[in-house]
């Protein structure tokens, strides 16, 4: 197993009386692509913000490369190797794009300014322009720019893609992959966009109100998810199934519908035991998967 | 053959390394790709079909596995030098007469096309561990 | 870069406080004359009680150019604009224009102390500027009107100006570490800036202790410099700052 970048446990994090985190544990490994998945309000932001020292936590501990985000000297040597693109893609509004980028690359002795250049016509932007005059796209490229010119060993990107157009996302997870793949960058990026984690990430981490709920590879997720339907003559059993990996199980007069999250065989043999009359299997897609673990009715 | 490689679909519920073997196997049975030809590299695929990049590793070692290319150290992807097009569009067109067989004797128990497609699509999945190989 | 940052957030507020004040200077040296000219004949009106008191001091401070100096310069013009700019600079944080850049430089690899330490600094080099540049029109332009102005009263009274009212700009910055918004420390402080000189000086309280250090009193007067006074405001502006980089290290952003 490649070395953790990135090691939390047992966050928790308290604003006034909200828990935000509760016991919130997660580890992401060097070199992979990892999906950052939750609904709102489950604590995503809230995390990365700790990852990076812009919030402390309540109790637990997080590490990134090792360091301790708690300790302020420790975070200023973290950020030296890490980027952070915010949800709102922060930038100094009042600057130029030139002056941004000046002062951004002041603190980064490793800057690429071939990638500069490279981004720059990518992205559409040009050194004089005015970040207040900015839509979304561009504000998304620069920061892009920002994060990735600068050779770092770890991206943290909080919703990378929101309000894009396709053309822009597929830029975005391109530039992604390309970082990933040549520079041996470790990305941690959370999203809405289900099928864009599904495309481009290795590993997924789902959490809900706090918590994680599930922490795997991609390809695993794929290969052990399955949702079995039992059809019965009469009105459907409720057996209680001795084979491990039952997440659900629900009944619909005379279909019982189990989704497993592995296992998949035995539960099927055990099903056979009591005889229905057809027995089908399906793959889960990461979609149900996450809304499986966000609580909802599948 | 770089822009021959079609973007694959990640919802599709078939694995993105599968559907990548698919596209170099069927590649091949075209003519796209002869014996002897190089494949792109796995980080500039993976860049071009912004894909990750372990996927496509994935997918070579799964046809290196099966003969179908070989991936020489420093150097790169190839296709295999054994690997004839007419073999592999004979064992397509075995597979074509089976499939229009069983499919004749379901219609004739009365399944319609949508319930074939199910029966097909729940064999294929319900058997976890197919084409997987352990990493 | 922190540096050319912070000095970006502070360029309008500074440059604009700079024109007004030095219009401000020239427009007292020059209107001298003529007020000169008006003073003498309100000598002879006689009003009762406390306020009478005190416009017949402040007539009668006004008789020489130095006292009209003082008086209209150091104690009023000066004093009131200067104020409102330190709080105006003191106002914002490390916030600056809006939350995201204050997010965004928290993602660069600079601990928090050094951010705000170089915003601090930055605003107090301003407000510097601001006491001494337009302070110095008054030697330079008396001349114009007939009249002399020593440096050395220009150095003491702008630099107590300056020493003694960095305590408004340290409170508004500290205000600034704890709330979140623009608006609250700068009113805040407003109100608090007011009290002193306005009310105090009207009312005769011992708050318009502040006024009587920042406009150097004791030195027009009696030529004594108002050590105590001036380390007092400096200490507790110290203190003020250093409180808000301490919250600024443990707060959430």
């Amino acid at each position: 197993m490649p070395e953790a970048i990135i090691e939390a446990t047992n966050l928790r994090k308290t604003f006034g009386h909200v828990e935000a985190l509760r016991g919130l544990s997660l580890e992401v490994h060097a070199g992979s692509l990892c999906g950052f998945l939750g609904r709102n309000g489950a604590g995503k932001t809230t995390t990365l913000k700790i990852l990076l020292g812009m919030m402390r936590p309540t109790s637990g501990e997080a590490r990134v490369f090792g360091r301790r985000v708690s300790d302020s000297v420790a975070s200023v040597e973290i950020r030296r190797d890490a980027a952070f693109v915010g949800e709102d893609k922060p930038l100094f509004d009042y600057m130029t794009v030139q002056d941004v980028i000046r002062f951004t690359a002041a603190f980064y002795p490793r800057w690429r300014h071939d990638l500069e250049q490279h981004y720059l016509a990518t992205f559409g932007l040009s050194p004089a322009m005015k970040v207040k005059t900015f839509s979304r796209g561009m504000r998304t490229g620069l920061a892009l720019l920002l994060a990735l010119c600068r050779n770092a060993r770890l991206l943290i990107l909080d919703e990378p893609t929101s309000g894009l157009d396709p053309a822009m996302s597929e830029q975005v997870l391109q530039a992604l992959v390309r970082h990933v793949a040549s520079e041996e960058t470790t990305v941690f990026f959370s999203s809405h966009q289900i099928a864009e984690v599904e495309q481009v990430a290795d590993r997924v981490v789902i959490i809900d109100r706090g918590r994680t709920m599930i922490t795997a590879a991609l390809d695993d997720l794929r290969a052990q998810y399955r949702r079995i339907h039992f059809v019965f003559d009469e009105e459907a059993p409720a057996p209680v199934f001795r084979a491990k990996g039952v997440e659900r199980m629900y009944r619909d007069g005379r279909v019982l519908t189990v989704l497993a999250s592995a296992g998949a065989e035995r539960i099927v043999e055990e099903g056979r035991t009591l005889r229905p009359v057809s027995v089908d299997v399906v793959p889960v897609s990461l979609k149900e998967i996450f809304l499986e673990s966000s609580g909802m009715e599948g | 053959m770089e822009t021959s490689f079609l973007r694959p679909n990640p919802s599709s519920g078939v694995p993105i390394y599968l559907q990548l073997i698919e596209q170099v196997k069927h590649a091949i049975e075209t003519g796209a790709l002869r014996a002897g030809e190089q494949l792109p590299g796995i980080r500039p695929l993976a860049e071009q079909l912004v894909i990750n990049p372990n996927t496509v590793a994935k997918a070579y070692r799964e046809l290196e596995h099966e003969g179908v290319i070989e991936l020489r150290h420093g150097a790169g992807a190839f296709v295999s030098g054994n690997v004839r097009p007419r073999q592999m569009t004979a064992n397509v067109r075995a597979g074509q007469a089976i499939v229009a067989g069983a499919i004749t004797r379901l219609r004739a128990r009365g399944l319609g096309e949508e319930e074939i497609r199910r029966l097909f699509e729940a064999q294929l999945a319900g058997l976890p561990g197919k084409g997987e190989r352990s990493a | 870069m922190l540096w050319y940052k912070a000095w970006l957030e502070t360029r309008w507020r500074f440059l604009i406080g700079l024109a007004v004040l030095m219009m401000f200077a020239c427009g007292a040296v020059l209107d001298y004359p003529a007020i000169a000219r008006l003073n003498a004949s309100v000598s002879a009106i006689d009003a009762p009680g406390n306020l009478g008191r005190l416009i017949r001091e402040a007539a009668a401070t006004q008789r020489t150019y130095r006292g009209f100096i003082w008086f209209q310069w150091y104690r009023q013009n000066l004093v009131q604009t200067w104020t409102i700019l330190a709080v105006l600079l003191g106002s914002g944080g490390l916030m600056g224009a809006s939350s995201g850049s204050a997010l965004f430089a928290l993602s660069m690899p600079v601990s928090r102390m050094r951010l705000a330490g170089v915003r601090a600094a930055t605003a107090l080099t301003e407000l510097l500027a601001l006491a001494v540049i337009p302070s110095l029109l008054i030697p330079l332009l008396s001349p114009a009107v007939g009249e002399h102005y020593g440096l050395g009263e220009t150095a003491v009274h702008s630099l107590s100006l300056f020493l003694g009212g960095s305590l408004f700009f340290s409170l508004a910055f500290l205000l600034s570490a704890v709330f979140d918004d623009f608006w609250r420390p700068m009113l805040i402080t407003c109100a608090i800036a007011l009290s002193q000189t306005l009310v105090g000086a009207l009312a005769g309280l011992p708050f318009s202790e502040m006024l009587r250090v920042m406009s150097a009193e004791s030195y027009f007067r009696m030529g004594q410099v108002p050590w105590v006074g001036l380390g007092l405001a400096v200490t507790t502006g110290l203190l003020m700052l250093s409180a808000a980089v301490a919250i600024v290290e443990q707060r959430d952003f």
